[in-house]
């Protein structure tokens, strides 16, 4: 068994924590675990994507359309790592907190439209859910920071992330730096999500 | 703790930053001291020992000013005894060099392991695609070359093993997607080290004037031979057939990722010296041999030479099927494989996906400064008096993001403290304007000889120290300008305007950039004093950067002016 995740986002979205969050389930529950984690200039792009693959697996970074799970904590960087997914094998779970890239918005350039974003990605995707993740726990948790590990429970519960509820569960109590409450709670949202 | 699973029981599996298996691994040895300067992708190797060593008390850890110092420190202290490790990009090795490669004839006595990271393809690094094996070539390092990150930490201590028995330094060589690679580490057990040692007087050892100088060479090609001997079962043969496939480091797991069948694959974990005979050994009956390794052919070609002399009927492949530039992924490795006629590999054609891709039309994310990053401020400031045809002579940082649009306030990147000495050989065969802009680690780092240069053999650039407190691009390490030591411990900053001044340079002062108006009061006047008078003049423009400040208040250590 090999199961590729790609998570993406823009700086301080919690891309990383995510990742973390993610192989230390992982290890949990036994897998074997390889994963890139950039730092420096890397990190100044904006965005990177961050590979987590566990079973029986060897590359730290998941061969191109081989993706499983792209975990998308911004609808441009679902886009942009398409180059890892492809339409018989990728999941996309996409929060729809757009972020506009700074330069580009400097020299006039539009951030496309949701429809546009989808017609693009469709074609590498088995299935897309976008889901309004940072937006609902700006609402109920009162800080966007927690949507992605809403974004966790909502990959648990639709079943595109093969880890149990539990691993997942300590993990986040084993790497959250602060706010374990809210985070346990946007799990939750997350594992109860419905389109 | 930043990672408190550092300190785990022996015998527990945690996933591990590939850096910080290697931190976890020097405990394991029990390394006593340890000296490094920052470089992506080497720097959290120097942040866990940092944290390690204050959690524990139990080894000493410093950023030194440079990479040059921080090897002089821990060879210095191997050589009175104690177990040290070094850790440096690959261009810190360039800077570390000079003292480095004379510390192989002297040898050390405690043991030193050097960590090098490579970055093939640059993920974070500007100069060039350098492959650092050369160094192990002209310097005779032995070099190790973990594959993932708990060879990372197991192969860490094998090179203070092997480093503390032949009594010479050793390279841990990585790359990128090893030292930022994650992945499974089983612990072993933290070994309780030696802090305290001698230096004992030994001309025999360390005066390298000859014709004692070719003694201690002879002695350092003896050592290799036996070392290439000793060592050689470090390497290891899998797998049958009439193709052979030769690897090293992170090729490795593409290889095995391809999962190729009918095949023989030589997985090299010491680089250098390459062992002869398993090379003879692995070539035996094989029909045609691929090696798999970025950047230069430097395996292909010791291979090439093997075959040669043990007269082997053997094809030899490598940079015929992958490239010398850049770095490998997956599916670069398993369309060679497949090229090479290698069974079972699945290569699939991507020219649809190819297509594909061509509709995702998205705006770019460049490299950007943080929100309210002082350095913004001071590029639009000076860019404002000084004018788009300036010549702009950076330096390497946070700054150097200066580079992009929309800024474009920087005409080349060569090396930490280059600006000064670049800047100065412009003004010496031209009439334009330049701009020395410099950071304030680059300032300690390389800077300061570029700036005494300018006085001493006179020219009249305007110099704008960019002062943010911190070393920022690695991942905010202090400095001795930053006023905390590498444990975050308070100590007495060296203040920048103070060296500047001794240096003999007239005309200094220190603005907020913030403060636009006075920045561009204080950029005019000394860009017309610098005209009129033909000296050089010294801005520093300091503000705390913003990700730092917000670090010193959750630790509680922000200064209250």
């Amino acid at each position: 068994m090999k199961f590729n995740t790609i998570v993406t986002g823009v700086g301080g979205e919690g891309a990383l924590l995510t990742s973390v969050i993610m192989a230390r389930a992982a290890n949990f529950e036994g897998y074997e675990i390889r994963g890139t984690q950039l730092h420096g200039l890397a990190q100044r792009g904006g965005s990177i994507p961050t590979h987590i693959r566990f079973g029986h697996v060897y590359s730290p970074i998941t061969g191109r359309g081989e993706a499983d799970l792209i975990l998308a904590l911004e609808p441009l960087e679902a886009a942009r790592y398409s180059y890892f997914a492809s339409r018989s094998r990728t999941n996309f779970i996409i929060d729809n907190f757009p972020v506009m890239p700074a330069y580009a918005r400097s020299i006039g350039q539009k951030y496309p439209s949701m429809d546009n974003l989808m017609a693009m990605i469709r074609p590498f995707a088995k299935q897309v859910i976008v889901a309004d993740a940072s937006n609902q726990t700006a609402k109920k948790l009162g800080n966007p920071v927690f949507g992605n590990v809403m974004c966790l429970g909502i990959a648990i519960s639709k079943g595109m992330l093969p880890l149990k509820k539990v691993s997942v569960l300590q993990s986040i109590k084993d790497s959250v730096p602060r706010g374990l409450k809210e985070n346990i709670r946007a799990f939750r949202m997350g594992l109860e999500y419905k389109d | 703790m930043e990672n408190p699973e550092l300190l785990e029981r022996a015998g527990k599996k945690v996933v591990l930053l590939g850096n910080e298996a290697i931190a976890r691994g020097a405990i394991e040895a029990g390394v006593g001291l340890s000296a490094c300067y920052p470089g992506t992708p080497s720097s959290e190797i120097g942040l866990a020992l940092a944290d390690l060593s204050k959690e524990t008390k139990d080894f000493y850890f410093e950023w030194s000013t440079n990479e040059k110092v921080a090897a002089e420190v821990s060879a210095a202290s191997s050589f009175s005894g104690v177990k040290t490790i070094t850790a440096m990009k690959h261009f810190g090795f360039n800077v570390a060099s000079d003292s480095l490669l004379p510390f192989v004839y002297t040898g050390v006595k405690g043991g030193m392991v050097i960590v090098v990271a490579d970055d093939p393809l640059g993920h974070s690094s500007a100069q060039s695609e350098q492959d650092s094996r050369f160094y192990a070539r002209m310097g005779s390092f032995p070099v190790i070359e973990p594959a993932d990150a708990q060879e990372a930490k197991d192969f860490t201590i094998k090179a203070f093993e092997i480093s503390k028995k032949h009594q010479i330094p050793v390279i841990l060589r990585t790359t990128t997607m090893v030292s930022h690679g994650t992945g499974t580490v089983k612990l072993g057990t933290i070994r309780k080290p030696v802090t305290k040692g001698f230096f004992k007087k030994d001309p025999d050892k360390y005066f390298s004037i000859r014709p004692h100088l070719q003694e201690l060479h002879e002695r350092v090609i003896k050592k290799m031979e036996v070392i290439e001997k000793e060592y050689a079962s470090l390497n290891r043969m899998e797998g049958s057939g009439k193709i052979g496939i030769i690897t090293s480091g992170v090729s490795y797991n593409y290889v095995k990722e391809a999962d190729p069948k009918h095949v023989r694959i030589a997985k090299l974990n010491i680089t250098h010296p390459i062992s002869k005979q398993f090379i003879a050994r692995f070539l035996k009956g094989l029909e045609k041999v691929i090696v798999v390794e970025e950047l230069e052919p430097v395996i292909e070609n010791f291979v090439k030479q093997i075959a040669f002399e043990v007269g082997a009927k053997v094809e030899v492949h490598g940079k015929d099927l992958l490239p010398r530039v850049g770095e490998y992924t997956p599916e670069m490795v398993a369309a060679a494989l497949k090229k090479a006629g290698i069974a079972g590999v699945d290569a699939p054609n991507f020219s649809k996906h190819e297509i594909l891709l061509q509709n995702i039309r998205i705006p770019k994310r460049t490299a950007v400064f943080c929100p309210g990053c002082p350095h913004g401020f001071t590029y639009e400031s000076v860019k404002k008096v000084m004018g788009p045809d300036t010549v702009w002579s950076g330096d390497i940082g946070c700054y150097t993001i200066g580079l992009l649009p929309p800024y474009n306030m920087l005409d080349y990147i060569i090396s930490m403290g280059a600006s000064a000495g670049m800047a100065h050989g412009i003004k010496k065969v031209s009439k334009q304007k330049v701009v020395v802009f410099m950071g304030d680690s680059t300032f300690f780092h390389a800077g300061m000889a570029g700036l005494v240069n300018i006085v001493y053999n006179k020219t009249n650039p305007l110099i704008v120290i960019m002062d943010n407190g911190i070393t920022a691009m690695t991942g905010h390490q202090p400095h001795p300008g930053s006023g905390f030591n590498a444990t975050w411990d308070k100590t007495r900053p060296i203040w920048i305007e103070n060296v500047i001044k001794g240096i003999g340079i007239k005309h200094v002062a220190v603005v907020n950039p913030l403060d636009k108006k006075a920045m561009v009061a204080k950029v005019r006047e000394f860009e017309r004093i610098t005209r009129t008078k033909k000296e050089p003049a010294v801005i520093i423009s300091r503000s705390m950067c913003v990700l730092h400040k917000k670090h010193l208040k959750r630790k509680g250590l922000l200064p209250n002016k």
